[in-house]
């Protein structure tokens, strides 16, 4: 296909070193009307500094509430190929392992009946396709389910749980964030493809407090990994990262948050129970340091991005829990959380909101989760109590 | 209380407040539920069906989602009329 407008504005974000959607785009836009005219939708919004997408409605696909957004343009009969415009939410593989058959398979069938353009991935974590029509949606589930594809979360649903690469490919990882996450998806399937909440619900499992996944941030439940009982020290491996020209006091006893490592030159020593396991000694010194045997997860709740109020991290609410198969103590806390949110939650409203405002006292009593003093909000600064009527008698 | 009887009550409702109020799932099976006395689950599995034949439909706006009667247009794109 020729070249089907003058993209000025556009052109600009093409130079330099870092990648480009423009760039993208435009290599699309060869056999794609769907992508010309997306190009030049945009550069006219560059110009005139409007927006002419138009967002909703009824668009999906028979009895699923998620997984398909409508987008429509306002100037159809300037832009015909982006008229519809609508987005597909392809449910990811956990820690998005894919074998490139089936990202051949995807893309074929994404030009068959889209724009070709995707986005790998949604900061959800689907895979994320982008610009088709209404009638394509019904053919393209078609297509998709029938080699083993499901739709994702979308609108006030559960959205499609994610997690990081875990036992697959780290060794930092202290539980299977890939058979969780697997687990959970299973188990929650109605709540994802059925939106009847408040509003939108995610879930990210982490395999340690690095966290790659950036569970505490985004997620109203993070599971992060972690680890009971004391740091495993190989001293010997210590001398080695030492001999090699590691600064470990400056790089790292002086970094640990919680000042509990100490080093004379010769041997390190760690106060594990002033420790608050931020993974960061064990990241540094990988062949020197290993996390405790008993492993589990922290379970924090409530962190979200900017919309209604600010940014919210999450909040700890487990300080450890055993993650096994089939994690019915995980799942059945998770249908507790979800019934409180449910009976307290307005529209619109992230349940770290409504932790907010009705209170954790509420929230704990009804979950029935006690409280306890690693129940911090603020790491290292604020761990609270607090008593009801009777306890003060 | 029959099950399309509870459908008819639910065409009803989202019939009433089409143009005039946006109603999640929840509140279409809390307000059934309270109008005939019958349990939540069984004004749920209703509702689905009726989506399932698209008779009910979910529609979504500004990132939230709600459940509505579709259009005669939406229902031919959909091949159910």
């Amino acid at each position: 296909m020729s070249k089907k407008y003058d993209t000025p504005l556009l052109d600009e974000l093409e130079k330099g070193p870092w990648p480009s959607f423009v760039k993208e785009i435009k290599k699309a836009a060869k056999k794609s009307e769907r992508a010309a005219d997306e190009l030049g939708q945009v550069e006219k919004s560059y110009k005139t500094k409007r927006g002419y997408w138009k967002h909703g409605g009824i668009v999906g696909v028979l009895g699923y509430g998620s997984g398909v957004i409508g987008r429509y343009s306002s100037l159809p009969e300037e832009f015909p190929g982006v008229a519809h415009f609508h987005t597909v939410r392809i449910n990811q593989p956990s820690g998005w392992f894919y074998t490139t058959k089936a990202l051949r398979e995807m893309c074929d069938m994404w030009d068959k009946y889209g724009s070709g353009l995707t986005n790998m991935h949604g900061s959800t974590g689907d895979m994320i396709l982008l610009g088709t029509n209404t009638e394509s949606l019904e053919p393209i589930f078609a297509e998709f389910s029938s080699r083993g594809w499901d739709l994702g979360g979308s609108g006030s649903a559960m959205r499609t749980p994610s997690c990081c690469v875990g036992p697959g490919r780290c060794e930092w990882a202290n539980i299977d964030t890939l058979d969780i996450n697997y687990a959970l998806t299973q188990e929650f399937q109605d709540e994802l493809h059925r939106p009847s909440f408040a509003y939108k619900f995610k879930i990210k499992t982490a395999g340690c407090a690095v966290d790659c996944i950036a569970a505490i941030a985004r997620a109203d439940l993070s599971i992060i990994g972690t680890w009971k009982g004391d740091i495993k020290i190989d001293q010997a491996e210590v001398k080695n990262y030492a001999k090699n020209g590691m600064d470990i006091n400056a790089e790292i006893v002086d970094m640990c948050p919680t000042g509990c490592m100490s080093y004379d030159g010769k041997k390190l020593k760690i106060e594990d129970e002033d420790c608050n396991r931020c993974m960061h000694c064990i990241a540094k010194m990988t062949k020197a340091l290993r996390p405790g045997d008993e492993r589990g997860a922290t379970l924090l709740i409530g962190s979200k991005a900017p919309i209604v109020v600010g940014a919210m991290l999450s909040w700890v609410v487990v300080p450890f829990i055993k993650l096994e198969p089939p994690y019915q103590e995980l799942k059945d806390l998770i249908r507790k959380i979800l019934e409180w949110w449910d009976e307290n939650g307005k529209a619109r409203e992230r349940i770290g909101e409504v932790i907010e405002h009705k209170g954790m006292r509420s929230f704990l009593e009804y979950v029935g989760l006690p409280p306890v003093p690693q129940m911090i909000k603020e790491p290292r600064r604020d761990p609270f109590f607090f008593w009801a009527e009777k306890d003060l008698k | 209380m029959e099950k399309e009887e509870i459908k008819q009550k639910i065409y009803e409702l989202l019939e009433k407040s089409k143009g005039k109020k946006k109603l999640k799932e929840k509140d279409v099976i809390k307000a059934i539920s309270e109008e005939t006395g019958v349990d939540k689950d069984t004004v749920k599995k209703a509702l689905r069906e009726m989506i399932d034949v698209g008779k009910v439909m979910y529609s979504y706006s500004g990132g939230a989602s709600s459940v509505e009667i579709p259009s005669e247009e939406y229902l031919k794109e959909k091949g159910l009329l």
